[in-house]
């Protein structure tokens, strides 16, 4: 008889995960709480995928497609595990979806919940929801999947966009103390696309560190060498409203140590990425620990970072902390691996 | 005594009266000494007036030109790490010399800071150091070659008092490039001591020495044979014709 294995969350990790485990025949319950699979990348219609820019269709939709072709798997959309109890080394799962609820049996669970894009509303400072032309990065990326980039207040061309990093990120004051790790390399890209975009928009970056690690390197200098991308250091303080419908950003530039109040046209917020409510939901629902940061707690963050405090239960992807989507499709793959062999283990 | 000083000074420094006047830059303070308005006498400090220190705008159009020049190409490229102002020669000498900095405010456009350095930023001497050293491949050192010629562009008044071309020197280069096609280190040498006046210094005991060392191992007749560049004749010809051509202009335009 055939494994069951339970994957919670349909994004780049749980659908990795799930369509590993059903090539090796194992039968896969795939649990999404929206209408349909792919999770913010497909939410938010991510369009191209850093470093390389290849169209976000090209991952998201081949494992969307991979995923819901599989007969092994079978997807709950709209749904959410309402119980789960420990059965000896199994698991007694309740699924709650709108044809009503379904209890199964499962011998491992991965967890793959993901996270939230940082609200940038909680941060008054910057202004965001009150300035039309107070975007963030998931509006704009949404922005360019939908094919307008022009200023949301009156449809014209930019002629000068402000990114503003680490909002929501590395600021005590909004609780959230770690980095984001993707928001800066998402920032660059987009600054590249909207200059080949508007080819006379300036674009600017306000940063206090760039951390566009490894490879992602490659992104950061194009986008200064050529595409003439101007960094100036300091965190925007106060985002206000300018002469002839522009937006202010009042900083200190600390290389040279004064203020600026500079009007823009578009600014958009390098928000970063949180563990959401669906952390602790599954944190309580299904016993496992929770970080100081919001995030699912791995058992070991260097030699199991895929593996909870609970036996049999794994985790992948962004419930753990911010991850690159490459990162959190690996972390599907390993975490696929570990689940299998629980799962054969305790036949 | 204090109080005849005091009676002879008739006019008040500009900004006197402000408390902690040393906080505030000479630039930042407006008064005019003698200034009616409506009939109304507002001269000196009736008319202090301190302006904002707050950047309000990037000019780009000067980041543009200095992209366009060829010392300056590499500017889009400086992401501020400093290693040009670490590795440099004058900052040391000159706190006030920081090509990083300099560098940043022409990626800024920021004209309003760069002026308060009209006297430093030729303080360069060129040994490349920053050029070798720099992470991207900047070029700081020509980078302040793009900055010299900018600053002669926009601020010539105030370059005029700083920066004075010694008459005698800029013969002694041109006389040894155009007849030698490249610089020559012991006439360059000679020059200054003749100008210094210190001429007896140069035939000391060190250097007969070092002269009668050099003749006895041949590298005395070494330099002498170094010659000029290959084809110098027309390379002399075209630098004479441009000198020549600029003069013109220069004089057409006086």
């Amino acid at each position: 008889m055939a494994e069951n294995i339970l994957v919670i969350g349909g994004g780049p990790a749980g659908m990795q995960s799930a369509t590993l485990l059903a090539d090796l025949g194992v039968n896969v319950s795939l649990v999404e709480r929206d209408s349909y699979l792919g999770g913010n990348p497909k939410k938010f219609k991510y369009k191209f995928l850093f470093p390389d820019m290849q169209p976000a269709d090209n991952v998201i939709g081949e494992l969307i497609r991979k995923t819901e072709t599989n007969s092994n798997i079978k997807i709950y959309y709209s749904s959410e595990v309402s119980d789960f109890k420990e059965n000896g080394k199994k698991f007694d799962v309740t699924i709650k979806s709108p044809n009503g609820n379904e209890t199964k049996t499962f011998d491992s669970v991965i967890v793959a919940t993901g996270f939230e894009h940082f609200d940038p509303a909680r941060d008054a400072k910057y202004s965001y929801q009150l300035f039309d032309d107070v975007i963030d990065i998931k509006d704009l990326e949404r922005m360019f999947g939908e094919g307008n980039v022009n200023r949301p207040s009156n449809g014209q061309p930019p002629k000068n966009v402000a990114f503003i990093l680490c909002v929501g990120s590395r600021d005590r004051h909004v609780g959230n103390q770690y980095c984001s790790r993707v928001c800066c390399t998402v920032s660059v890209k987009q600054a590249i696309e909207l200059r080949e975009h508007f080819p006379d928009c300036e674009v600017y970056i306000f940063y206090m560190d760039i951390r566009t690690y490894g490879f992602f390197e490659d992104l950061y200098w194009e986008a200064m060498e050529e595409h003439d991308v101007q960094i100036v250091k300091g965190r925007v303080a106060e985002i206000t409203s300018g002469p002839n419908n522009t937006v202010i950003c009042k900083g200190e530039d600390t290389l040279l140590r004064g203020p600026f109040e500079i009007p823009f046209d578009m600014v958009v917020l390098a928000s970063g990425m949180e563990g959401g409510p669906q952390s602790p939901e599954m944190a309580k629902k299904l016993g496992l620990e929770l970080d100081e940061h919001g995030f699912l707690k791995p058992q070991n963050v260097t030699l199991a970072p895929f593996k909870s405090n609970k036996k049999g239960v794994f985790l992948a992807g962004a419930c753990t902390g911010p991850k690159a989507i490459s990162d959190s499709i690996t972390e599907g793959g390993a975490a696929a691996m570990d689940a299998y062999v629980y799962a054969m283990k305790n036949k | 005594m204090a109080l005849e000083k005091q009676e002879k000074r008739l006019v008040a420094e500009k900004g006197e009266h402000i408390i902690a006047r040393h906080l505030i830059e000479d630039d930042h303070i407006k008064e005019e000494k003698n200034l009616v308005i409506d009939g109304v006498d507002v001269s000196g400090r009736w008319n202090t007036f301190i302006t904002t220190r707050v950047d309000s705008e990037f000019d780009r159009a000067f980041f543009q030109e200095i992209k366009e020049t060829v010392v300056g190409s590499r500017i889009n490229r400086c992401w501020q790490c400093g290693m040009c102002t670490a590795s440099c020669t004058v900052t040391p000498l000159y706190r006030r010399f920081n090509p990083r900095a300099f560098i940043y405010m022409m990626q800024l456009g920021n004209l309003k800071e760069l002026k308060k350095y009209v006297d430093v930023a030729w303080r360069c001497v060129g040994c490349y150091k920053c050029s070798q050293r720099c992470p991207k491949q900047v070029n700081p050192a020509e980078m302040m070659e793009a900055l010299a010629l900018l600053i002669k562009k926009y601020f010539p008044e105030e370059l005029e008092g700083k920066l004075k071309i010694d008459e005698e020197v800029k013969k002694i280069y041109e006389d040894m490039i155009l007849g030698h096609g490249r610089l020559d280190l012991a006439k360059l040498h000679t020059s200054s001591m003749q100008k210094m006046g210190k001429t007896k210094d140069l035939i000391g005991k060190i250097e007969r020495d070092a002269i009668f060392k050099m003749a006895k191992d041949g590298r005395a007749f070494s330099i002498l044979r170094l010659g000029k560049p290959h084809n110098w004749g027309k390379s002399k010809d075209a630098i004479e014709n441009y000198l020549k051509n600029v003069k013109t202009i220069e004089n057409e335009a006086m």
